[in-house]
């Protein structure tokens, strides 16, 4: 009765924070944010993927089905660009790998000057992709940027990075890489740092070699954080938008266009809603697998590491 | 009996006329916001400082004009989504012509048809503006710059959505003083037979062979004598557009198809026009290869095909290249010692043509510049209020005014004017290219049509298939895409 009184006596909020509502009230603004932000326009395009709708035009959109997915599925110019979106991803996700693991390896060691290092080999990844893609731009202009002028000391023309298809992948997977190298490179690090000293120390008096130390001590230890780093970038070097968009424009020709910015290019450039809806929904398919993939790994380093 | 009547009707036009004056003299000033979605750059930056320090309402309102100032790469990005969202932002907008029929057919542009004829001041506006200006940037469905020249306002069937704010058109940008240079002309001579033009009129008599000798002549590499001293770093003759982004190739290789004979599909005779066998001609083919053929002169960022409207004048302001060909729009920059280094050293002359059988040069190009327009969500009063802006933009006072701080005026009345060329050094040149001004499509598929195009062009540009492969892909495509949208049938 006493309890019942301070309620009514503590008015509105005293009733919303009563322990029986205190938690679903709590959570609920991150809810209702979740959902007009998120789940509602997922719901909204799905819906628009089923109907030929077009955001320009006044027409009543009709229900057409599958229509869009079947013609999303049958577009060779949608399989051109997922093949143009695999090689980018391999190769700069190769490429991250490869530089990542052996910046963490230098790292991982104690040197002069390590932590100022540090800071700059990180600073890449803070950058934004804006501010990437155009450095980058700047950097492969064949008249006046950097690259050209570096090749021309010892070859005496200019070089046109961005003038062949596979130049100008280069070019998008040397940005990428340079951006996010760092990002795996933490990741490793923290690995290498997890792995007892005892363990090296033991192989030392084993006498165990360089690369025997490294295939039964260090990789087990790092070998789920680097298929996290895998994972983790596969996903969002699949989504890759900006630099792309600022350095070629998918250029020469379609030669470096992703499917992020042929999917932007159908949305907001022809207008294509309901076609471009039905290709996110695809896009967004291949990414929930990435994803779980991605869980996966997650899990099995937490069994690891318990 | 008839004098009762006619007494009646004169009292009755009198109450009319006393109530119309007691009803105007009553009518209160409102406040009147109107937001303009407007590209980031001189000559819109010019509309606002202008009209903040001179538009007074004829119908006493305190009106504002509220510019959305939009950089360029995002302007159709930025207009298209406010359009497509419902928010009705906009009052006003400054468009590209080509946009006309999508947001047209959208429902967003306010036909202006009947506000223009039943208004005298801007049906006198209408008539005064250059029939070039009003076929590309007020029509739709479009008619030709031929149609509306042929027929007095309004032309029959035609609906008119869009003013001038800021025409435009491509001319040549040129190193006086390396081009009036004695050795320089004397080299170019004893290689070539040719006189190095000069003057204005030397221009006006170049033809794209000219365009290329000196392309050929002016390409030097660092440390080569240039002018009266030595190219710093390696100096280029010539450039034009050949950018892969929005229409930044287009605009030019379309003034060749032109030139040549050629054509692209036209939008006029729908939907009997064919896009196969006309894009793809062998004329298109002919005049895409001259095009292509001129590059190899250009700076080396042409092989990347991302040799933009930007790019080449600002390989001009650093002093890289002799002489480009580029829109009036840009020019104000290139004289402002701030931003360039060939401030001083800058004239202008027509863009080079194509020379005809008869010894004439065909100086056709693809009109630039935007219209602006009203919405169609506007209130009356804010449409009316609207009308007065255009009239204010468009009065001769305001133009000249535009004009001598680096913008051009539709009006032919003001470009007839004779200070009008003095104003500005390539004055004369623009009012030179715009009777040659025709324009690219305005059909709502615009977009599509000109991003295919653009890719297609941008392979040939970099060299990955020739000129006929290009043409024959965008003509297959163009086909299908118009075929699908009920413009050919």
């Amino acid at each position: 009765m006493a309890a019942v009184r301070s309620q009514e006596e503590g008015g509105f909020f005293a009733w919303m924070m009563a322990p029986e509502r205190r938690g679903p009230m709590l959570v609920a603004p991150a809810l209702i944010v979740l959902f007009v932000m998120n789940i509602f326009p997922l719901l909204w395009s799905f819906g628009l993927s089923f109907f030929n709708y077009r955001a320009n035009r006044q027409d009543i959109p009709d229900f057409v089905g599958l229509r869009f997915y079947e013609r999303v599925l049958t577009d060779p110019d949608v399989w051109e660009r997922f093949q143009t979106t695999a090689l980018i991803v391999g190769s700069s996700v190769l490429v991250q790998l490869i530089l990542g693991f052996l910046l963490a390896l230098m790292f991982a060691n104690q040197f002069p000057l390590r932590r100022v290092l540090l800071m700059l080999v990180l600073a890449p990844m803070m950058l934004s992709f804006v501010s990437v893609g155009v450095f980058f731009k700047l950097y492969y202009e064949p008249t006046f940027g950097l690259l050209s002028q570096a090749v021309r000391v010892f070859t005496g023309s200019t070089y046109a990075i961005l003038g062949s298809p596979t130049g100008a992948i280069i070019a998008i997977v040397i940005a990428d890489a340079w951006m996010w190298a760092p990002f795996v490179m933490l990741l490793v690090l923290a690995g290498l740092v997890s792995v007892p000293k005892y363990l090296y120390e033991a192989a030392e008096i084993d006498r165990a070699s360089w690369w025997r130390r490294f295939r039964t001590i260090t990789f087990p230890y790092i070998r789920s954080l680097l298929l996290l780093a895998v994972l983790f970038r596969t996903i969002e070097t699949f989504k890759l938008f900006d630099i792309v968009y600022i350095i070629t424009e998918g250029g020469p020709g379609t030669a470096t266009e992703t499917i992020a910015v042929y999917t932007y290019r159908v949305a907001f450039q022809f207008f294509r809603t309901s076609q471009s809806s039905a290709l996110a929904y695809i896009i967004l398919f291949v990414v929930i697998v990435l994803t779980n993939l991605y869980l996966y790994a997650v899990k099995q380093r937490e069994r690891e590491v318990s | 009996m008839r004098l009762i009547r006619d007494r009646l009707v004169l009292g009755v036009s009198a109450a009319s006329l006393a109530a119309g004056l007691l009803a105007g003299g009553v009518a209160e000033a409102a406040d009147i916001r109107i937001t303009m979605a407007a590209p980031d750059w001189p000559p819109t930056r010019f509309m606002k400082e202008e009209f903040d320090r001179s538009y007074q309402s004829p119908d006493g309102h305190n009106t504002v004009l509220d510019m959305d100032f939009i950089p360029w790469p995002s302007f159709y990005e930025r207009v298209a989504a406010s359009l497509a969202s419902g928010e009705q932002k906009y009052q006003m907008i400054v468009t590209d012509s080509q946009w006309l029929g999508a947001f047209v057919e959208g429902g967003y542009y306010l036909d202006l048809t009947d506000m223009m004829i039943a208004d005298p001041e801007l049906t006198a506006i209408m008539e005064d503006l250059h029939p070039a200006l009003v076929s590309a940037y007020s029509t739709y469905p479009h008619k030709t710059k031929d149609f509306i020249a042929e027929n007095e306002f309004p032309a029959p069937d035609t609906r008119y959505f869009g003013f001038p704010q800021f025409p435009d058109t491509y001319v040549t940008f040129y190193r006086e003083d390396l081009f009036c240079h004695e050795g320089e002309a004397a080299a170019f001579e004893e290689r070539f037979g040719q006189t190095l033009p000069c003057t204005y009129e030397d221009w006006q008599d170049v033809d794209w062979d000219t365009f290329r000798n000196i392309g050929e002549h002016f390409q030097r590499a660092a440390g080569d004598p240039l002018g009266d001293g030595v190219a710093d770093d390696d100096f280029f003759g010539i450039a034009y557009q050949a950018g892969k982004g929005y229409d930044f190739s287009t605009m030019q290789i379309n003034a060749f198809i032109w030139q040549h004979g050629g054509g692209i599909w036209d939008e006029t005779e729908a939907p009997n026009a064919q896009a196969e066998g006309v894009v793809n001609s062998d004329i298109a083919v002919e005049a895409f290869e001259h095009y292509l053929d001129l590059l190899q002169f250009m700076p080396p960022v042409a092989q990347t095909g991302q040799m933009d409207i930007f790019v080449i004048q600002d390989l001009y302001m650093q002093g890289k290249v002799a002489a480009i060909v580029d829109w009036v729009g840009l020019g104000e920059p290139v004289l402002d010692p701030n931003t360039s280094l060939v401030h001083d050293k800058s004239a202008f002359g027509p863009a080079p043509g194509l020379r005809q059988e008869d010894g004439t040069i065909d100086r056709t190009g693809n009109i630039g510049g935007q219209p602006f327009v009203l919405t169609t969500w506007n209130s009356d009063e804010v449409v009316q209020e609207g009308l007065n802006v255009v009239k204010w933009w468009l009065n001769p006072e305001t133009q000249k005014n535009f004009v001598a701080n680096g913008g051009q005026s539709g009006l032919m009345s003001v470009m007839a004017d004779p200070e009008y060329n003095d104003l500005r050094p390539w004055n004369r040149a623009h009012v030179e290219m715009l009777d040659w001004q025709r324009d690219v499509w305005h059909v709502p598929d615009f977009f599509e049509l000109l991003t295919q195009q653009q890719e297609e062009f941008d392979r040939a540009i970099t060299g990955q298939i020739d000129a006929r492969t290009a043409l024959d892909s965008v003509a297959r495509f163009q086909q299908m895409l118009l075929e699908d949208a009920g413009l050919i049938e």
